[in-house]
């Protein structure tokens, strides 16, 4: 466990920062936050001849509410920042929840929502519920940038839709929304510190108990964060009861294919997709709030 | 109500009366009783503090061990001519180098060599090492060894390591058997003859890890022909003897020094190898050489808790009392002995505590397989058996319909008895224990009472204070202290070779000379764990020091006190039994008028006298049985301990949400309270983790999967219930004024409190530890299953995906 030697980088603006890792080519990563990388490279897994850190771009740090583009979360806002954030929990408050239930309070001090997606492991506890939010990321490149629906941003375990020798990650939008109700559950092996065995999140819009639209997104069982689509159609234009909120849990673990391994196996996994599926589903019905 | 004796069978335990000093009238004491602040506290939250691995010495080069990657291989040749040449690399070295002496803890059964010769063991055994001058360089001298292996079949499961085809792991002991017990009291057979119910039960134990805060650390240093040598340990004097034996110097030639250490639990009490290869490496290069473990090879040295498979088979009569207990366990002790005879000893032993029956069979089989060695950890061998045996007990309650609380209050020992195997034991108040747990829990208003998915649980735990002979065979008395009063009696200083990690035994034995020389706490220094500058102590291990190092320090502040008083005595004109001194006050008993300081009495000493010193030492008697492993278990006292839990059960998940937990402890003169209750609270921490979280786990080829705090998952802070931690009144005649131990005993009854709360909760018996979430949810599911309710196969459903 012992960091390897690399270079640093500490660009003052996006552009320098991009034009670096364009000049540096596939050796180079982005630091931001470090929460992962860093773990990464001193046990051997990463070996990045230098590290690009954005801790100077100030601007991406930034958390704003704008009636039309929605909620702008900057790259480099904390997982603590993020939960804390006022602006957070007055528009999406379940997103505030989700960040509280990511690792612990150390980590939450220092990691940031780039990073997090950018790491892309399938139980990392923010892209579940931002899919289930329809939540886009912007990417920048030297010249141009583009955005990616969060749901389509994951290809595959630890890896992403951002190209890493020239793009940036700079901030996660969320649109505004007729969602009447969220919320992102997991089940962890102890309160703090443990990575999600499953992970659900759900968005619903109630129309009274007629549920007129429904997002499930599970975490932790597939090699990416996944929309549980069938699930949700067992939901849309009915009356919601315990019983079609179980149906739709048992539905939910059709949709995804978890594996076996130190944390829970395959068996447990789905059962616990069905039941924190059903769960999530309950809160975001009743609980009254995005 | 209680049934008559079966004819001819022994059915309650031998009385003892002990020959000490019987309990005073008057404890109106000074300093000890009270919750003095540690005495290292602000050197520790100021981070002034400066544990092994914060020293720095001039030239000091670090080093680093390369550790097999394989379960068992043979070696057949190493290559360290690259790893040479790198620059930086100041010396490589393997077995050619060192002393091939084998060295162990256990003296029966010394195995391990400092480097591997012909075989590594398993993942993580000790192949070479090298000291450069930085730790950089350190790894890429490691990577540059070149090392040929013949892979060898591993043995990895301990149920098939006593296979006649199973690969030998050391030649010296066929059959991988490494500790053989059969041990026999009374007539067991006889007992579940007689027995109206006979029930057997099996159990699995886990194999956990002590995961001290501080990583081992060693610094070794030659000045000439002497050795010194900086460690993180929980004993100096085992360090220095087994130092000194490997290399053939006498122990005047090796000091060990303890600094602050961060945590031990059992794990930093034998030599870890760092020492070993330390000392060559400096001795070599002619510098100090620094080597410590990290993380994950802490996890691969290990020395943790053993996986123990325990059958166990009890006898009762109809009202629940125990006839008889036979008990046949399997214990993986990886690929040394470490300490595992005494805790293959201790796991039987133990058991005999806190019921009390006379007929008792106890069969061990220690094994090697090809897995980090098991030694001991909090509890030692105690844990997992008393787990084991308080769930077999519920089950035998519940199959008598008997209250569990009420079944062990009916067997539960009473003072001044004799245990089977032989343990005397003087106070005991396990009966006020379990009532008022029974009490402060409100088990009668809870018990079949409590809402669905909640459940409430008792078991007990007994523990030594200090074991009754050292690890290796020695007549050293085995605890010393000296004290030196300051030439103005303004502060004394306590020598003692006690080992503080983090306990607070510093604080203690400061209180107790304190109280005894009539001096305040305030005043005291300490100087501690330096086998040149302390007197002998076997250091922490087996919850030893309040009472075996205190007796010490009680006989070295008494002898303060007396010539203290004979100086006062001649200052003030009086007979010294007439004048008595009580936190630096010199005072006649019978005319408060005449009154002296302990500063001006001590001022005048030094002046006429020399220096004012008292010297103490203490050996227990001779205790225990004549049977082969009878001294393993003896104590001069025991303490004794019930704990109720109430959990709650997530009836769909299986997780396990534990409330409360109310500990009562019979540990008797408390010294100091506030230390006291924070041991219990660590004590029942750690047994926590093992209950419910903590798990070393092995991929197929014996490699370690979670060799991290992330995924060795210790409970967190937001894990812990609200813990009630609660005393009787006790007092142990054979403990200075009184005191037993308690830094362990909390840890014996909570796995089995947590299970039989389970177990109420649910009616659902988990028999393997950790009680994990998926058990307890596969058991739930079984148990539906065999009620006929029909549950849904979550493997069974239509899959969507392509």
């Amino acid at each position: 466990m012992y960091l390897p030697d690399f270079d640093y980088y500490a660009p003052e603006s996006l552009t320098e920062a991009t034009g670096l890792l364009m000049q540096l080519g596939t050796s180079a990563r982005v630091l931001a936050g470090g929460t992962d990388i860093l773990v990464k490279m001193k046990s051997g897994l990463l070996a990045p001849s230098a590290l690009v850190s954005l801790k100077n771009l100030h601007e991406l740090r930034r958390i704003r509410w704008d009636a039309d583009r929605g909620l702008a979360i900057g790259a480099l806002a904390t997982h603590n920042e993020i939960c804390n954030s006022a602006v957070v929990q007055e528009h999406f408050l379940s997103l505030s929840e989700a960040a509280h239930k990511l690792a612990n309070n150390q980590i939450r001090n220092r990691g940031t929502i780039g990073g997090n997606l950018v790491n892309a492991i399938p139980s990392a506890d923010l892209p579940p519920i931002l899919i289930a939010l329809g939540a886009y990321v912007t990417l920048a490149g030297p010249n141009s940038s583009r955005t990616v629906p969060v749901e389509s941003f994951f290809t595959g375990v630890s890896r992403c839709a951002l190209e890493p020798e020239r793009e940036i990650l700079t901030e996660v939008v969320i649109p505004p929304q007729k969602t009447t109700g969220s919320t992102y559950i997991k089940f962890g092996l102890r309160r703090s510190g443990a990575l999600a065995v499953v992970g659900v999140a759900a968005a619903v819009t109630m129309d009274g108990n007629v549920v007129r639209d429904a997002r499930i997104c599970l975490g932790a069982v597939y090699k990416v964060p996944t929309r549980a689509i069938q699930a949700e159609q067992v939901l849309i234009g009915k009356t919601w009861t315990n019983d079609l909120l179980e149906q739709a849990g048992r539905t939910a673990v059709g949709c995804c294919l978890p594996i076996s391994d130190i944390r829970g196996s395959a068996e447990y996994r789905r059962d616990l997709v069905r039941i924190f599926t059903r769960r999530a589903l309950k809160r975001a019905i009743t609980q009254g709030h995005v | 109500m209680s049934q008559p004796t079966p004819a001819g069978l022994k059915s309650s335990a031998r009385t003892y009366t002990h020959p000490g000093l019987p309990e005073p009238a008057d404890k109106d004491y000074a300093v000890i009783g009270k919750s003095k602040p540690k005495i290292d506290a602000r050197e520790k939250v100021t981070g002034q503090a400066r544990y092994t691995a914060d020293l720095k010495f001039p030239n000091m080069l670090y080093g680093k061990i390369l550790t097999s990657p394989h379960a068992h291989a043979r070696i057949l040749s190493i290559d360290t001519s690259e790893a040479e040449k790198i620059p930086g690399v100041k010396a490589v070295i393997t077995h050619k180098d060192v002393p091939t002496l084998k060295y162990g803890i256990s003296p029966a059964r010394w195995d391990e060599n400092i480097f591997c010769i012909e075989t590594v063991k398993f993942v993580g055994d000790k192949v070479a090492a090298v000291a450069c001058i930085d730790e950089e360089t350190c790894y890429k001298a490691l990577k540059a060894i070149k090392v040929e292996y013949e892979v060898l079949p591993a043995v990895l499961d301990p149920l098939h390591a006593m296979d006649e085809d199973a690969p030998q792991i050391h030649p010296e002991y066929p059959l991988n058997k490494n500790t053989e017990i059969h041990q026999n009291f009374g007539d067991v057979d006889e007992a579940f003859r007689q027995a109206d119910y006979v029930r057997t039960d099996m159990f699995v134990g886990n194999r956990t890890y002590q995961a001290p805060m501080e990583p081992h650390t060693a610094t070794s240093i030659w000045q000439g022909g002497k050795l010194t040598v900086y460690s993180s340990t929980q004993s100096p004097h085992y360090f220095q003897y087994y130092i000194a034996r490997e290399f053939g110097l006498p122990m005047g030639d090796v000091r060990v020094i303890k600094t602050y250490v961060g945590g031990g639990f059992g794990g930093k009490l034998e030599p870890t190898g760092l020492e070993f290869a330390g000392a060559v490496l400096a001795r070599l290069t002619g510098r100090p050489v620094k080597m410590f473990y990290d993380r994950a090879e802490m996890f691969a040295h290990n020395r943790g808790r053993h996986r123990q498979y325990m059958k166990l088979t009890t006898g009762v009569n109809a009202d629940g009392r125990i006839l008889g207990v036979h008990a046949d366990f399997i214990m993986d002790g990886g690929a040394y002995t470490s300490l595992g005879i005494a805790t293959a000893y201790y796991a039987g032993a133990m058991l005999t505590l806190t019921y009390d029956f006379e007929n008792y069979r106890f069969d061990m089989n220690r094994v090697y397989t090809n897995l980090p060695a098991c030694g001991a950890q909090r509890g030692h061998g105690a844990p997992q058996p008393r787990y084991a045996f308080e769930a077999h007990l519920d089950n035998i309650a519940k199959d008598l319909d008997i209250d569990p609380l009420e079944i062990r209050l009916r067997n539960a020992r009473k003072p001044n008895t004799i245990t089977p195997n032989e343990f005397v034991v003087n106070s005991c108040e396990m009966v006020a224990c379990l009532e008022q747990a029974r009490d402060i829990s409100g088990w009668a208003d809870k018990k079949g009472k409590l809402p669905a998915g909640r459940g409430i649980g008792v078991a007990t735990g007994s523990f030594v204070s200090g074991a009754g002979y050292p690890i290796y065979r020695t007549d050293l008395p085995h605890a010393a202290a000296m004290i030196k009063v300051a030439e103005d009696g303004t502060a004394a200083t306590l020598y003692t070779g006690a080992t503080d990690i983090g306990q607070g035994s510093d604080t203690v034995l400061c209180q107790m000379a304190a109280e005894a020389m009539g001096y305040t706490y305030e005043q005291m220094k300490i100087v501690a764990a330096d086998t040149e500058t302390t007197p002998h102590d076997f250091g922490a291990y087996a919850s030893r020091q309040t009472l075996m190092s205190g007796a010490a320090v009680k006989e070295a502040g008494d002898e303060v006190r007396k010539q203290l008083l004979e100086m006062a005595g001649e200052m003030v004109d009086l007979p010294p039994e007439r004048l008595s001194v009580r936190l630096g006050r010199i005072s006649a008993k019978d005319n408060p008028e005449i009154t002296l300081t302990f500063e001006e009495a001590a001022r005048t000493f030094f002046v006429q006298k020399g220096p004012l010193m008292g010297r103490g030492s203490y050996a227990p008697p001779k205790l225990g049985g004549k049977h082969k492993g009878a001294p393993v278990g003896t104590s001069p006292a025991y303490s004794f301990a019930a704990q109720v839990s109430e959990v709650e059960i997530d009836e769909e998940t299986g997780e396990v949400a534990v409330l409360d937990v109310w500990d009562v402890h019979d540990c008797g003169q408390v010294i100091n309270p506030a230390l006291l209750h924070a041991q219990v609270h660590g004590a029942l921490y750690m047994g926590m983790g093992e209950s419910i979280w903590e798990e070393v786990r092995f991929d197929a080829k014996g490699k370690i999967q979670n060799p991290t705090l992330g995924e060795y998952r210790l409970p967190t802070a937001l894990d812990m219930p609200r813990i009630h931690s609660s005393l009787v009144p006790s007092y142990e005649i054979a403990g200075p004024w009184g005191v037993k131990e308690v830094g362990e005993g909390a840890t014996l009854p909570t796995m089995g409190c947590f299970r039989n709360a389970i177990f109420d909760a649910m009616g659902i018996s988990v028999n393997s530890l950790p009680l994990t979430p998926e058990k307890v949810w596969a058991a739930l599911r079984e148990k539906r299953k065999a009620n006929g309710e029909d549950i849904w196969d979550p493997m069974a459903c239509e899959c969507f995906l392509e």
